[in-house]
């Protein structure tokens, strides 16, 4: 078994993927970075002081005149209802919920890659994973070895969870060091808030309570993590399934897609919730922004995505095993 | 060397994975299953005195009038003052303004109560302020309101007003506080009498009230609006456009001096 792991490994390393993934990673985090830095001077421009809670009260205070507008739509309003009430809780607690510094910047990134950029470079590694085989007739060569189908298949997904760990290895080193070479490598211990629940327009804070921020990330990438095997379990499914990676990676990016547009606009089909797509920003429920649909929690969430996951492993083994190859 | 990097990468792979199981069961752990244990209150939070004497720091309150809106530019009186008053003084200008569109008195109460809020109002050299446009007009409504519901609105309004200049004052003893009276902008209506008459009365109660304070000037704006109105109006006739603030700001601005020293 460990030798097919071991195979399968190198199989996934002199593709250079993980390679191509890291660069990918490194260029956009720098272009964040500078994105980042843009912006926060831009606000100390604007409001003459780099006082963190001045510009948090001016945002609360924008919040408040973007919400008396009358054009404007239904989720948006609960969105800013949301965060208005939170960045109130922060400040009347003193602590600042964005103080600069690579953990910030880290905590930031993953908070914004967990629905798309994570699982697309997830997909990267997992797309062809056992379709290239299929498809460049490899297949029978590994078929007619003395072992197991259900083995071989085990020893490629064994694989894929070393590659998608490393990959979030990568984006979790890169995003730190790249960004604190601007923001500084400090921020470790901040307190931040978390355990925020929403009921409708509401914001509960009861149970609140304070993580420093360095367990807030790891919490973070826990979460990440767990997308991510989920995104790449559907993804290895679909590379059982079809002989053609391209095939693959078109359906995953259309699920994928269209779960970052449906989450926009889902809030008045109950039902949806059950699609695992929109269910994939699982840091939305620590930080405490509102769920695409009233209702759904952390539990519920990796509830959903649990039964996705396993449910495509199921069908990707037992197509495996029963499959004829010729 | 080929093995020894794969066997690397496997390695730290699985590391990494163990790592991001253990956030993973922290994150249960956190979430599902942590006591409850909400951080301390606002007690703590700091109460710095101002120390920076170079520069001049003013703090706008209120309502839309405050906010701009109706001002392309988006500057409203607030930046043209901040205009006028800069080619008047080389100490630097810093600006936070707090208004919220739709604001009445009783809102402005309730937004003064709040800590942050408090230690900017601390802070401030200058305050300048709108209220009581939306407790009066209520969204261009008042025209219909008959003179006793009038009455009541005015009887809270001022109540309210009272205990915003108290508040301030108790925050910042020391500080100028400009209050921006209304203008009527139904003055090119039929029955402009009326309004006029109601706009003035509402004036002068809230300027009696400003005067049982000291340093809080009430800043009439009335005589502004009351020739051509609809030039100076935004076209949803009820707030000022761009020239109407450019006027407002200029008026303010001149009402603020300042000492030999700082002139240019």
């Amino acid at each position: 078994m460990n030798n097919l792991v071991y195979n399968e490994m190198l199989k996934i390393v002199r593709k250079k993927r993980l390679f191509v993934i890291a660069a990918i990673v490194a260029v956009l985090v720098a272009l964040f970075t500078y994105a980042q830095f843009k912006q926060v001077k831009e606000l100390q421009e604007r409001l003459g002081t780099s006082d963190w809670r001045t510009q948090l009260q001016q945002q609360i205070i924008d919040a408040q005149n973007r919400l008396n507008s009358s054009s404007i739509s239904e989720e948006w309003r609960k969105y800013l209802q949301i965060r208005l009430q939170q960045q109130q809780y922060y400040l009347e607690h003193d602590i600042n919920p964005s103080a600069p510094g690579a953990p910030t910047f880290m905590r930031m990134f993953i908070e914004n890659a967990i629905d798309l950029f994570l699982p697309l470079l997830v997909m990267v590694v997992a797309a062809d994973l056992v379709s290239s085989e299929a498809s460049g007739g490899t297949i029978k060569l590994l078929l007619t070895r003395p072992v197991k189908r259900g083995t071989i298949l085990l020893s490629k997904y064994i694989a894929l969870l070393l590659a998608i760990s490393f990959i979030l290895l990568t984006v979790a080193l890169l995003s730190y060091l790249i960004s604190g070479i601007v923001f500084g490598y400090h921020g470790w211990r901040l307190p931040l808030l978390t355990g925020f629940t929403i009921n409708g327009e509401d914001l509960n804070t009861e149970g609140v309570h304070l993580l420093p921020q360095w367990k807030y990330v790891l919490i973070e990438l826990g979460l990440a993590w767990y997308v991510a095997i989920v995104a790449g379990t559907l993804t290895f499914m679909l590379s059982v399934l079809m002989r053609s990676t391209a095939a693959v990676m078109g359906i995953m990016l259309a699920a994928l897609i269209s779960g970052a547009i449906l989450s926009n606009m889902v809030s008045s089909w109950e039902s949806a919730k059950y699609l695992f797509m929109v269910n994939l920003r699982l840091t939305d429920y620590i930080s405490g922004t509102a769920p695409p649909i009233d209702g759904m929690t952390l539990g519920f969430s990796m509830t959903v995505l649990a039964v996705w996951g396993l449910l495509a492993l199921a069908i990707a083994f037992i197509v495996f095993t029963k499959r004829d190859v010729y | 060397m080929r093995r020894g990097i794969v066997g690397i990468i496997t390695i730290v792979s699985a590391l990494a994975g163990i790592l991001w199981l253990g956030g993973l069961a922290m994150a249960i752990q956190d979430q599902f299953f942590a006591a409850k244990a909400p951080p301390a209150g606002t007690a703590k939070y700091p109460k710095e005195e101002k120390t920076d004497n170079r520069g001049i720091y003013i703090v706008a309150l209120g309502d839309s009038l405050t906010r701009g809106t109706g001002d392309e530019s988006g500057k409203g009186y607030v930046g043209y003052m901040v205009d006028q008053l800069r080619q008047k003084t080389a100490k630097p200008i810093r600006v936070t303004n707090l208004a919220i569109k739709g604001q009445r008195s009783a809102g402005l109460l309730q937004q003064l109560g709040q800590a942050e809020i408090e230690r900017q109002l601390k802070l401030a050299d200058i305050i300048v302020m709108t209220i009581g446009g939306n407790d009066l007009f209520q969204g261009g409504e008042a025209l219909k309101l008959a003179p006793k519901q009038i009455e009541q609105a005015k009887a809270s309004y001022l109540r309210n007003l009272d205990r915003i200049f108290q508040t301030i004052r108790r925050i910042n003893k020391d500080a100028v506080v400009f209050y921006i009276g209304l203008y009527n902008p139904f003055s090119d209506l039929g029955d402009a009498k009326q309004t006029s008459a109601i706009v003035r009365q509402w004036n002068f109660a809230s300027a009696e009230t400003a005067a049982r304070y000291s340093n809080i000037i009430a800043v009439p704006t009335f005589d502004l609006f009351a020739l051509h109105v609809n030039d100076y109006l935004y076209s949803d006739h009820f707030h000022p456009n761009k020239e109407g603030y450019k006027r407002i700001g200029e008026r303010v601005a001149s009402l603020i001096t300042f000492t030999e020293g700082d002139e240019k």
